[in-house]
């Protein structure tokens, strides 16, 4: 592309999307990055299916949950394509930290960028942080945007 | 019955069985108010600690019991009302409904042998191992100990399906067999309820030819009458769809089988013309989860005596026990034979959950016929629950650090091995 030039310590980046503002704001801000080193993005988002699933109710969150990331999605994409950043995307189920270090190692992401929830105290003893996890056990970079 | 106190009785004056006081609409009202408000409460749970609804339910169901019934009455919950009766029996037709129609088909014609075979084991496997230890360890009595054979004779096909889902094996050869495995294990749970206990006379007979017949005729009959009318405002495929499963229920009951019975296979032949219409499932799904299931799992848990499951946890030990090491002993044989051999592991832990729709709705039956007492059926249901539980946990344990073990790279990195160490908990 005129006027940029690849980095090639950054290939692809992958955003760890979650619909979240604090989400918005990790895109916005790895698209700006991605337009500046050429690279390429992939919004990544995952759909954690309620334990011990039941069946009806496991198919029923992941039609929601694709709806809804596909409706989201339609968005991002306009928005970088129109900063000329090429995107993909994608919608996994399971586990959010295991899946996004699982498909960052296997698509070779060089960064991962993730937003920080504000989550309280009670939360975060309850059910931890992801973005702490996803820093702590990914191969590659991680930008946490608070 | 005071004048004044009765809006509906003034319009019937007399012994008029129409006769509907205002006071007992009140408490209906304000029942469902309660129930619906306990639904409201296990959804919030559910939505918080990230875990299944139907379990919530269960246990606030529970709870609430225990609460409700110490302050106000045993039976001020009204589980047993017709009407709480009524939706809660409305809930579990339509749900297993749905479960079936959650099937396949064209997996199911791709791997029948594999999906026979290992199905069948995996319902045979726990249906007489917990029957033996029904019957044999904790002396229970025949009619009990082949109830609780079946009610743990179920696996969850959502928890397999699920794992599968995140390792990405529902599209492999060995998913697909595995999850077609999964639905034969129910049918073959659902087939024993609904038989075993029936009195085996002339409507018996009635049922199952009648069966037989719907069953052949639904999947040409449906698609064609849906075609032609449906697709309006007034709902024709839902009621087209409630009209079977009540009239098939009606009929099983009658011959003194299990509703459940006709609407699982009604689901399962209809999976691969209605079961595809996201549209009519999706609202089948708003009626089941918004009103009918809530009273369904509630009311399953309201008859959950926890002093008795206190009062003697062994039994609880002995039962879930007994489940995994018959499924084990059966599945073991199965699987090598078909040379599944990397992924057995996993295999195993996901064919021991129990599914606590099958699961609960035996246990019920149990109790609603006398079958089983209170203290058994609270047994069977934590053991339904554990069941469900404990191998979920235990497949995320082992399935998470998959991804996340220390590399040998890391390893000769100073702290990089003891960071990865800790084992990723749920977020």
């Amino acid at each position: 592309m005129p006027g940029r030039r690849q980095n090639p310590n950054f290939r692809k980046i992958m955003i760890g999307y979650d619909g979240s503002k604090q989400a918005d704001k990790a895109a916005d801000v790895a698209f700006s990055f991605a337009h500046s080193v050429d690279c390429k993005v992939l919004i990544f988002a995952v759909a954690r299916p309620p334990e011990p699933a039941t069946m009806v109710e496991l198919d029923a969150m992941l039609d929601d949950a694709r709806e809804h990331y596909e409706q989201q999605f339609k968005g991002l994409v306009e928005k970088a394509r129109s900063m000329n950043v090429d995107v993909e995307t994608a919608i996994a189920v399971g586990h959010p930290v295991e899946q996004i270090v699982h498909r960052a190692e296997t698509d070779h992401v060089d960064l991962i960028v993730l937003g920080r929830r504000g989550k309280s105290r009670f939360e975060k003893m309850l059910v931890g942080s992801t973005a702490e996890k996803v820093l702590r056990y990914a191969h590659c970079p991680v930008m946490v945007v608070r | 019955m005071t004048p004044d106190n009765d809006l509906v009785a003034e319009s019937y004056p007399g012994n008029d069985p129409f006769n509907v006081t205002r006071a007992d609409m009140q408490n209906v009202w304000v029942l469902a108010s309660v129930w619906v408000g306990l639904a409201l409460i296990a959804t919030l749970f559910a939505i918080w600690f990230r875990i299944s609804t139907a379990l919530t339910e269960i246990v606030v169901g529970t709870v609430a019991q225990l609460i409700i019934g110490a302050l106000f009455g045993a039976a001020s919950l009204g589980g047993n009302s017709q009407w709480i009766t009524f939706l809660a029996g409305t809930g579990a037709i339509v749900l297993t409904f749905l479960a079936g129609a959650e099937l396949d088909p064209q997996i199911f014609r791709a791997k029948w042998k594999e999906a026979t075979a290992v199905g069948l084991v995996g319902f045979f496997g726990p249906f007489l191992g917990c029957t033996a230890v029904a019957h044999y360890a904790l002396h229970w009595s025949v009619r009990s100990s082949w109830l609780t054979g079946v009610a743990l004779s179920t696996t969850s096909v959502a928890v397999v399906y699920a794992v599968m889902l995140e390792l990405g094996f529902n599209v492999t050869e060995f998913g697909k067999a595995i999850l077609a495995a999964c639905f034969i294990n129910d049918l073959g749970t659902v087939i024993a309820l609904g038989l075993i206990f029936s009195p085996f006379t002339f409507r018996t007979l009635v049922f199952v030819v009648v069966s037989v017949v719907v069953f052949l005729v639904l999947p040409f009959v449906t698609p064609r009458f849906f075609r032609y009318y449906g697709g309006r405002v007034s709902e024709l495929e839902a009621k087209y769809l409630l009209f079977l499963l009540f009239a098939m229920g009606g009929l099983a009951v009658w011959s003194g089988s299990e509703a459940v019975l006709p609407a699982y296979i009604i689901g399962m032949v209809l999976a691969g013309t209605v079961g595809k219409d996201h549209v009519l499932v999706r609202r089948l799904r708003t009626l089941t989860f918004g009103l009918l299931t809530p009273f369904y799992f509630i009311r399953a848990g309201s008859f959950v005596s926890m002093p008795a499951l206190v009062a003697a946890p062994l039994v609880f030990v002995f039962l879930f026990a007994g489940k995994m090491v018959s499924k084990i002993a059966g599945l073991f044989p199965t699987v090598r034979a078909f040379k599944y051999q990397r992924q057995e592991g996993l295999y195993y832990t996901l064919m021991m959950s129990t599914g606590l729709t099958f699961g609960t709705i035996s246990a019920l039956f149990g109790l609603s016929h006398g079958i089983i007492d209170q203290k058994q059926y609270s047994h069977i249901v934590a053991t339904v629950i554990g069941s469900a539980v404990i191998p979920t946990m235990f497949a995320n344990a082992w399935v998470m650090p998959r991804h996340l073990l220390p590399r040998k790279e890391d390893a000769a990195e100073p702290g990089a091995a003891s960071a990865r160490k800790e084992p990723a908990t749920a977020d």
